[in-house]
């Protein structure tokens, strides 16, 4: 019962719903209408219909939030477009407003979906979506995101019908068209920064001739691998590869083995020659010298150093040898008797 | 009273008749306006419209870009190759007057698309190989069939503005002959890598040993050359020295060779007649 109690006191003023210049103009009113109306609205129809009046009137303001635009459509018809912060449009059914999130980043997975967003992240593969022929007829497992944002909203929200279908048809398209282009070792390997660039701007072309007002903010290849049929032949390329690699680090450390030892063997033999060389020669020359000395002292006395050279080396000798000297008559009887093997005949004296 | 009831219910009235006259065509729509069931009268831009009241009606079509997405289809190459083709077509309706004549709706309407649309690739795939359409080829087929398709289009009021190939790839049971050519490639180089390495390493490992065996046949000779020069000198300076008293050399060398030979282990037989003991049988 606001009304009644407004009515009754209005020095309440700034309390209630109403300003007191306003309860005035109810006055007003009631008093030209003669109090024919039924007094069951304090303040009559007239009020009423002014409330609607403004709350109609208020139903045009809006807010549009810093990640938005505001799209105003008149009777149906856009007028026109504004920028975050607070707005007013002419009240329903004149204009309405929509509010597109400009800003925001549109994802798109194919190939895959991610099956739940907690971390780790779970993945469901999309086999009809991820793979795909390529130029030389081999097939890939390409699974990759498409992330797009809202470049013009009047577009994108007027121009093309079912707009998110839109990007992805687009993409499967362009993605197909890129690998079909590409060959499959390419793909796998050094390509993948390539075919997104490449994609990314068929991508853009197609969206833009279809004028959906979306712009590719990235393509990003997520996992590209061979199917899974054939992917244990791949790895098996790859150890194979790994294997070549292997045979030839170890033949090249038999090399690095066994070269430098050759090496050093090579120089050891020649310095080995080398010495013997100097060697040799060395010996010749001291033995030359010295006999050459001998020669010059012999040739002062031959006769009586000969003898004494002779006796002096044979006193020499038969000192440390073992000898058995046998008088000249009976040499010819008993020399057959003698034990001719050394080793016995040493065996025996040792006993 | 009495005219007051009378002026409020005209004025309900009229707002009615008014209501009824006026209709909003929304930026996504386009419409047309039947007279008693005979089309008068197209709107194309949106925006607040009339009509007569009761008179007339009004139907609304899309103005937007449609999709068209056609079911994957098998389609034989001109190298008998099947190939599932998953396409799908831009349109829009640019004519609603003949669209509404022809087609009736956009049901209607993407079944005569899908009718052109099929019958087009059918043409365009063709024509090309397998190979040629996936890789070479793709963008010039798309570019026809999309010419053709709205030439073929346009008795329906419909405008098709660009049909794409989503997806061409080949049906299940070739995918597996794929498979296995793949597989059979793959041996095939991973076979070429091992035997590669297996040829890298014998070429290295018998280089080294090449390397080796020359290295020490050539430090062999170069150190009997050294030997031999030395061997050589020696024998010069023994030979000057010696054939000064070829005698004495004898005499000398046998001495120096008694002495070296004659060591503790040997054992020596002598005749007493032997020169050494000439005083030991007699004394002078």
């Amino acid at each position: 019962m606001p009304w009644e109690y407004n009515g009754k006191d209005k020095s309440g003023g700034g309390t209630g719903l109403q300003p007191p210049d306003l309860e005035a103009v109810i006055k007003k009113i009631k008093q030209r209408f003669g109090g024919k109306f039924p007094t069951k609205f304090p303040g009559g129809i007239g009020v009423v219909l002014l409330f609607l009046f403004i709350g109609w009137f208020a139903t045009g303001f809006y807010i549009v939030g810093p990640d938005e635009q505001g799209v105003v459509q008149r009777f149906g018809k856009v007028v026109y477009t504004t920028n975050p912060g607070p707005h007013w449009h002419m009240p329903t059914p004149v204009e309405t407003v929509l509010k597109p999130r400009v800003t925001q980043v549109k994802r798109l997975e194919i190939g895959f979906r991610s099956t739940s967003q907690a971390t780790p992240s779970r993945y469901q593969a999309v086999p009809h979506e991820s793979l795909m022929l390529t130029g030389d007829e081999n097939i890939v497992d390409a699974q990759f995101i498409v992330q797009y944002l809202i470049k013009d909203p009047v577009n994108y929200l007027f121009n093309v019908a079912d707009q998110e279908k839109t990007v992805r048809d687009a993409a499967e398209a362009s993605m197909r068209e890129v690998i079909g282009k590409s060959v499959i070792d390419e793909v796998l390997t050094v390509g993948k920064f390539k075919i997104q660039q490449e994609m990314k701007t068929l991508l853009q072309i197609i969206l833009d001739r279809y004028q959906v007002g979306a712009a590719v903010v990235a393509v990003q290849l997520q996992d590209v691998h061979p199917p899974k049929a054939v992917i244990e032949a791949f790895k098996d390329v790859a150890s194979a590869k790994e294997n070549k690699i292997k045979l030839i680090n170890e033949s090249q450390g038999y090399q690095n083995d066994i070269l430098p030892k050759a090496k050093g063997k090579a120089t050891q033999m020649i310095n080995q020659a080398m010495a013997s060389k100097s060697e040799m020669i060395n010996i010749a020359q001291g033995d030359a010298a010295r006999f050459l000395s001998n020669l010059r002292g012999y040739k002062q006395a031959p006769s009586v150093t000969r003898k004494r050279m002779y006796l002096e080396t044979m006193e020499k000798v038969l000192a440390k040898v073992d000898k058995i000297i046998i008088d000249q008559k009976v040499q010819q009887n008993l020399l057959p008797l003698l034990p001719i093997d050394p080793f016995r005949f040493k065996e025996q004296s040792a006993k | 009273m009495k005219n007051i009831r009378f002026i409020a219910i005209a004025g309900v009235i009229i707002v009615m008749v008014i209501l009824s006259a006026l209709f909003q065509v929304d930026q996504t729509q386009q419409a047309l306006v039947l007279q008693l069931g005979k089309p008068i009268r197209v709107i194309t831009e949106p925006g607040l419209n009339y009509k007569l009241p009761l008179l007339q009606q009004v139907m609304f079509f899309d103005r937007r870009l449609l999709v068209y997405d056609a079911a994957p289809a098998e389609i034989v190459t001109s190298d008998k190759k099947n190939l599932v083709v998953d396409n799908y077509a831009k349109w829009r309706i640019v004519d609603p007057l003949k669209f509404y004549q022809t087609v009736k709706n956009i049901t209607g309407a993407q079944s005569r698309l899908a009718d052109i649309i099929y019958s087009e690739f059918r043409v365009e795939l063709g024509k090309e190989t397998l190979n040629d359409i996936v890789s070479k080829v793709r963008t010039r087929i798309m570019e026809t069939v999309t010419v053709n398709s709205n030439k073929a289009a346009a008795d329906y009021g419909i405008e098709v503005m660009d049909v794409r190939v989503k997806r061409a790839d080949l049906p299940v049971e070739n995918e597996r002959h794929v498979f296995s050519r793949m597989q059979a490639e793959r041996q095939r180089q991973a076979k070429k890598y091992r035997s590669e390495g297996e040829e890298e390493a014998i070429k290295i490992r018998s280089q080294a040993e090449k390397e080796r065996t020359i290295l020490l046949a050539e430090a062999y000779r170069k150190s009997q050359e050294v030997r031999g020069e030395g061997e050589q000198k020696a024998i010069a300076v023994y030979a000057q020295a010696f054939q000064q008293d070829e005698n004495f050399y004898n005499f000398y060398r046998s001495l120096q060779a008694y002495e070296k030979a004659l060591v503790d282990k040997s054992t020596l037989v002598l005749g007493s007649g032997n020169e050494f003991f000439r005083f030991m049988n007699k004394a002078d």
